[in-house]
């Protein structure tokens, strides 16, 4: 995928190249945000990740204008502002996505996932764990034998989230803020408990479990070779 | 010395009139003491002058009419009963008396012997009678036959004026004071009403966000002048926090950025390497790093909330689902430590709130609970809905907040004396929750519960 990347901090510009490149995308690098504005508009990308305090034009202004222009490319920000006055801001601007730093890189490419899936309106992603159906409108997991097990809507949104994002690290902090809407640091192992319990219901012991844990980054789902 | 003599919670016009009652009434006893021996001495001066008058009388009629023309005359000149005549022979037997006659007096003729010894002022003798009795005055003339004509008279007519007088000046003192006592109150009423409202303009001050002003009223040009002197402080200290704020929001912005150029060359070297021990240090590290940029953030929150500059995200959210939220983020975490959560939400209510910051405040005081609740302890969450105001009490069965700590816990950095070096915290979660609540228009405290155990609430305006 081609990807716009507007960062003036040339460390951190390089830190995201690296790993954006390492997940396979193509990405073309900005350190003006009038400079972002102009590649945005003029060349074709499919995900625009913007800091917000850039020379040149600050990445709310950029959104705006690209918007104005009608281009409907998803953008991402990437800032050091961290208030809900200036998340709305920058949603409101036109953004579809809001990440502060600091922020794991995982999680970065994670909502990128998000924006390239959105764009390409395909969003049923895997939806089937080794033997396990999942069926999210009845909030059900299924075997083909017709053997089921009802799932809460926490731990269905989490199975969801984690069936959406195969092989993709999940932190917990994303996980926070798409399954239980905080994003905040809330101290508690509610994440991990909700893993565990999920693990519990699909797991069959014996086998290597689905949902792995990565120390000190997240979860991550593998689908079943 | 004014404000020991007289008790503190007096106010200023009480003691005012008080004091100025008490000058009132010394100088007013001053003035009828001095007054009162005045009128005596001039009374007794009158006196003593009759005395030798009526002596040269009696001499003269003595000479021309003997002892019936004295007696005559005593009788014609007694006006009431206070006065007494005695004429003595050479050897001192008693020719002729006429007694002082009011018997109710009771005031005995001395003896002869001991008014030969009294002292003579002017011709006259003066006895003081023992006790409260008025005295008496007596002088002597030797009459042409060689006798002594022996004349007396008692002042009481004197002091029954004197007392008379008194009385009524008495009775104007009192008027005096009392009328004095009118402007005092009007005029100290008058004085004080700046000085009041300058308290009113410092409480005020207490209470606001540091930006307010001193405001003193026209009419008294010093309080002006303190006015002036107390807010040129004020600015200083804004000016001067100012500066230190405006340091620290920097510094808190500008960690970010290495916060996160460091987080990510630590992913990057936990991805690469394969050695166990080496990749467990590194996701130590990544837990830091994202401990010290919620730390940052934490101090960012707090800092705009002390200084009303805390931007909130409101919209309508009903306080039931929120709460539910916010339990069932905990109930996992308490279930482990052997604690059951409860929730208590009677009746339903949407408030114009933020939700995450809202939900972080909460958050932090369960977070709170969980660490001091013991184990088979209980947490509950309870939401009282009130006509102004809803509170939302976070109450648990730990060992409660210690007397004397239920203020400052609130501040930055400051941690409770039950804290204990295992717990985490940097003693922000408490300023946080006041912080949040205040910017909501609300307010946060705790109370120790009659049963044990702390109960830390939040109060939101129900127009909120």
């Amino acid at each position: 995928m081609r990807l716009l990347l507007a960062e003036d901090d040339p460390e951190l510009t390089r830190q995201v190249v690296a790993c954006l490149e390492k997940a396979g995308h193509e990405v073309a690098c900005y350190e003006r945000g009038d400079e972002a504005l102009a590649a945005a508009v003029q060349k074709a990308f499919d995900v625009v990740i913007l800091d917000v305090n850039m020379p040149g034009m600050n990445g709310f202004q950029v959104v705006e204008e690209m918007r104005a222009k009608e281009e409907i490319v998803p953008v991402i920000f990437l800032t050091a502002r961290d208030g809900v006055v200036d998340r709305v801001r920058g949603l409101t601007a036109g953004g579809d996505d809001y990440l502060t730093k600091p922020f794991a890189m995982e999680e970065l490419l994670a909502r990128i996932d998000v924006q390239l899936r959105r764009a390409q309106q395909s969003g049923t992603g895997q939806r089937r764990i080794g033997e396990w159906f999942l069926d999210t409108r009845q909030r059900r997991l299924r075997k083909a034998n017709g053997e089921g097990v009802d799932l809460q809507p926490r731990e269905c949104a989490l199975l969801e989230l984690l069936l959406d994002h195969p092989g993709r690290t999940l932190t917990k902090k994303f996980l926070l803020d798409k399954v239980w809407n905080i994003r905040f640091d809330p101290g508690t192992n509610v994440v991990d408990a909700m893993v565990c319990r999920l693990r519990r219901k699909l797991d069959v012991p014996g086998h290597t479990t689905s949902i792995q844990t990565v120390r000190g980054k997240g979860y991550v789902f593998k689908a079943a070779p | 010395m004014f404000s020991k003599l007289l008790p503190e919670r007096l106010p200023s016009t009480w003691r005012l009139a008080l004091l100025q009652c008490i000058t009132i009434a010394t100088s007013i006893a001053l003035c009828l003491t001095l007054a009162g021996m005045a009128l005596r001495s001039d009374l007794e001066t009158i006196s003593r002058r009759i005395l030798l008058d009526d002596l040269g009388e009696y001499s003269s009629v003595y000479e021309m009419a003997g002892l019936e023309g004295i007696s005559r005359m005593f009788v014609s000149g007694r006006h009431e009963n206070n006065e007494g005549v005695r004429v003595t022979s050479a050897d001192g037997t008693i020719v002729y008396r006429e007694c002082l006659s009011n018997p109710e007096l009771g005031f005995p003729w001395p003896a002869l012997t001991s008014l030969r010894k009294l002292p003579e002022v002017k011709g006259v003798k003066a006895i003081e009678h023992p006790g409260k009795q008025p005295h008496i005055l007596i002088g002597r003339v030797f009459l042409p036959d060689g006798k002594l004509l022996w004349h007396g008279r008692t002042n009481e007519s004197d002091r029954g004026y004197i007392e008379h007088i008194n009385l009524y000046l008495w009775y104007a003192g009192v008027a005096a004071a009392l009328i004095a006592l009118v402007p005092i109150f009007w005029y100290a009423g008058e004085v004080l009403q700046p000085v009041r409202s300058m308290i009113a303009s410092a409480l005020a001050l207490a209470r606001g966000s540091g930006r307010e002003r001193l405001v003193a009223s026209s009419a008294v040009p010093e309080l002006r002048e303190f006015a002036a002197a107390f807010n040129t402080v004020l600015d200083r200290n804004e000016e001067l926090t100012g500066e230190l704020q405006a340091a620290n929001d920097q510094l808190a912005h500008e960690l970010r950025t290495p916060l996160a150029r460091i987080r990510g060359n630590m992913e990057a070297f936990h991805d690469s390497v394969s050695e166990p021990a080496a990749r467990d240090s590194a996701a130590r590290a990544l837990d830091e790093i994202d401990r010290a940029s919620s730390l940052v953030q934490t101090i960012l929150t707090v800092r705009a909330g002390e200084h009303q500059a805390l931007a909130l995200h409101r919209e309508p959210l009903s306080i039931r689902d929120l709460l539910t939220d916010i339990v069932d983020l905990y109930t996992i975490s308490a279930e482990d430590r052997g604690v059951v959560m409860k929730l208590d939400v009677p009746e339903d209510r949407t408030l114009m709130i933020d939700q995450q910051r809202l939900t972080q405040a909460i958050a932090n005081l369960l977070d709170n609970a969980l660490t001091y609740t013991p184990s088979e302890g209980s947490i509950t969450v309870r939401c009282e809905m009130g006509e102004a105001e809803c509170i939302i009490h976070v109450e648990d069965t730990g060992p409660g907040v210690k007397p004397g700590e239920e203020e400052n816990i609130w501040m930055r950095f400051v941690r409770g004396s039950a804290a204990s070096a295992k717990s985490p915290g940097m003693g922000l979660g408490l300023s946080l929750v006041r912080a949040v609540a205040t910017a909501h228009g609300g307010a946060a405290g705790v109370n120790n519960r009659p049963g044990g155990g702390a109960d830390f609430w939040i109060s939101l305006p129900s127009g909120a």
